[in-house]
């Protein structure tokens, strides 16, 4: 309540009113508010705020699997975790900066080839045509079917004896042999073209969506000025799609260093050298070494490189809707 | 001559037409099919025998794996439950789901009212709270959050992990966020006028919410409870390590088919199928809802 005090002295009626009166006064207009906000406030304490504090805790004692139960008397020590988690001469910190840039990779190529797919497809249906609905329906399921599913038929599809991809490309004649996809360098190029098939439907839909709250007559003047297609686009469609894409592109990027589901489901607790992402590093060091100290640390340097993406987020979700609203 | 100049542009304007309209459709249907190949290999691995499946290769002329099944059969299905107990998953999954639809929907709506209608101090900041939530991976949070449960356990003998209420309470808290927006922007949409007469009335502000405001904002309501449903019967990280025999759910369940000692891509392939169906059916059903607050969970600010 100590927030309040300036804009209370500023109104001076107010300030000659006894404090407990003002307070109960507050209290009275906005305790509903509080009441009601407490049981979610609650939960994300528990299982966000708490959690992410203590793991900072974590981060900087030896917590293992004989001294997880009392892990707050667990022994001290200072940055080895640290030490441990990011020396590039290491054996674990080696994994993690690999890691870090496999996931990079793997987001800059998902992310804008999702962003092209997205975009062409929903330029393709924002003309009307029979059955479009029923299209855009479809091309959702990728993004509806659960990552367990969808991540499994494509294991299944990149298998190499039984697989579909290489029945097709011994059919076409583009390969002599079979070839191993979800083993080694290989398996992270497999996962992508997962994870893209999974993830332009989510583009294609928020890209849809901002298409049609483009006014038909910015066509029709640009049309009559004799812009063509392709200047549509670029002096339409592109600038007032702007907002919407900033936010759509900062969203898939902080989704992408959270990138778990498609490499657990597809290659396993250990995807490879190659192949190996942050989150599948930490998953497997906290809970198949069962070293929680080190795992905590390289989630803060996770966290760190979140946080910063967050901030850059929510300044552009600010930015974008004061565009929007003009 | 006139009339042929004329019809010469009118011929080659309606070819084009023609053009680009195969074209266009060409184009759909390639998006399209290369949407649903993968839902065809699903089905059609799930018709075959294992003895098929396993002994299919593509290296060798006749015995490639093929679309259609060469001996149909319905014994994937009806095995479901054989090498994994699939059915078991299926029931936690429906009971951690139910669970944290109902949770997720109340805990958002109450929240999600205060923000529509309460000018509170602390607003601005709860709501960078809320939104910065929903960017956080999950990841960060999971070990020292595994840890409180092991040690909340330790300390008050209180289980939580392998519990159907520990993965309630994580789903629902995971679900707040986005479903706390899209109420919020659901119930923008209901005049505050209501809220002000039934109070003239005399109702109690918990009466005005539950009696007035309710009913009318149930289109939002039923998109978040199948939005947070969804969810829980998709989440693999958190189940990965928090449910064990007894509370495994589907989504993690699914991948026991395949062992490092054996793999049962058929069985995999059936279950997929029934693991998908609710969700696509739910999904289907409030597509409409789901669809705009996803929108306006990107775009709120």
């Amino acid at each position: 309540m100590t927030r309040l005090r300036p804009l209370e002295a500023a109104t001076p009626s107010r300030a000659r009113t006894p404090a407990s009166t003002r307070w109960k006064a507050h209290l009275r207009r906005f305790g509903p508010a509080y009441l009601l906000i407490l049981p979610a406030v609650l939960g994300m304490l528990f299982v966000h705020y708490i959690p992410m504090l203590s793991g900072i805790m974590v981060a900087f004692r030896d917590v293992n699997l004989y001294t997880v139960t009392q892990w707050t008397s667990a022994p001290w020590v200072g940055l080895q975790n640290f030490i441990d988690g990011f020396d590039p001469a290491g054996r674990l910190g080696a994994r993690f900066w690999r890691s870090l840039w496999n996931v990079t990779l793997f987001g800059v190529v998902t992310i804008v080839l999702g962003y092209v797919i997205g975009m062409a497809v929903a330029l393709l249906l924002n003309r009307p045509f029979p059955g479009r609905n029923l299209v855009r329906g479809l091309i959702l399921l990728p993004y509806i079917t659960p990552d367990s599913v969808a991540y499994s038929v494509w294991r299944f599809i990149f298998q190499a004896r039984i697989g579909l991809v290489n029945k097709w490309l011994l059919g076409w004649g583009l390969v002599e042999e079979p070839i191993i996809w979800l083993v080694g360098s290989r398996a992270l190029y497999a996962v992508m073209i997962a994870a893209l098939w999974k993830g332009w439907p989510f583009a294609a839909l928020i890209l849809g969506a901002g298409l049609q709250s483009i006014p038909k007559e910015l066509y029709e003047a640009a049309r009559i000025d004799g812009a063509g297609r392709w200047q549509q686009f670029r002096y339409i469609v592109l600038p007032l799609l702007a907002p919407i894409s900033r936010t759509l592109i900062l969203m898939s990027v902080l989704w992408n260093y959270n990138a778990f589901n498609q490499f657990y489901v597809m290659l396993g607790k250990d995807p490879g050298w190659a192949a190996d992402v942050p989150s599948t590093l930490i998953h497997r060091e906290s809970f198949t070494t069962f070293d929680f100290g080190v795992g905590a640390a390289m989630s803060l340097a996770l966290m760190a490189i979140m946080l910063i993406f967050t901030a850059i987020y929510l300044r552009a979700v600010r930015r974008g809707s004061s565009l929007a609203e003009g | 001559m006139a009339t042929r100049s004329n019809t010469q542009p009118r011929r080659r304007q309606r070819l084009r037409r023609a053009l680009g309209w195969v074209l266009f459709s060409g184009a759909v249907a390639l998006v399209l099919l290369s949407v649903l190949i993968p839902y065809g290999w699903m089905v059609s691995g799930s018709f075959k025998t294992s003895l098929e499946l396993q002994g299919a290769d593509v290296t060798q002329p006749g015995r490639e794996p093929s679309w259609i099944p060469r001996s149909f059969t319905w014994e994937n299905y009806l095995n479901v439950n054989r090498t994994v107990p699939m059915l078991d998953y299926f029931k936690n999954s429906l009971i951690i789901s139910s669970g944290t639809m109902v949770l997720a929907t109340l805990l958002a709506f109450l929240a999600g009212y205060a923000l529509s209608r309460f000018r509170f101090p602390g607003r601005e900041a709860y709501v960078v709270s809320v939104l910065s939530t929903q960017m956080l991976p999950g990841i960060l949070f999971l070990i020292p959050y595994f840890i409180l449960f092991t040690w909340i356990n330790h300390r008050f003998g209180i289980q939580l992990r392998n519990t159907y209420p520990g993965l309630i309470l994580t789903y629902t808290s995971f679900a707040l966020p986005f479903s706390i927006v899209m109420l919020w922007s659901f119930l923008d949409t209901i005049p505050k006028e209501l809220d002000e007469q039934a109070q003239i009335d005399g109702a109690s502000r918990l009466r005005t919410l539950f009696s007035v405001i309710l009913p009318l904002a149930r289109p939002g309501l039923a998109a978040v409870g199948i939005y947070a449903f969804i969810m829980g019967w998709n989440e693999i990280l958190f189940a990965s390590v928090l449910t064990g025999r007894g509370t495994r759910t589907v989504a993690v369940g699914l991948l026991e088919y395949i062992t490092a000692q054996e793999a049962h891509w058929t069985g995999m392939m059936a279950a997929s199928v029934l693991v998908s169906l609710p969700v696509v059916v739910l999904f289907t059903l409030m597509q409409r809802a789901i669809i705009d607050g996803l929108v306006a969970g990107a775009t709120k600010g």
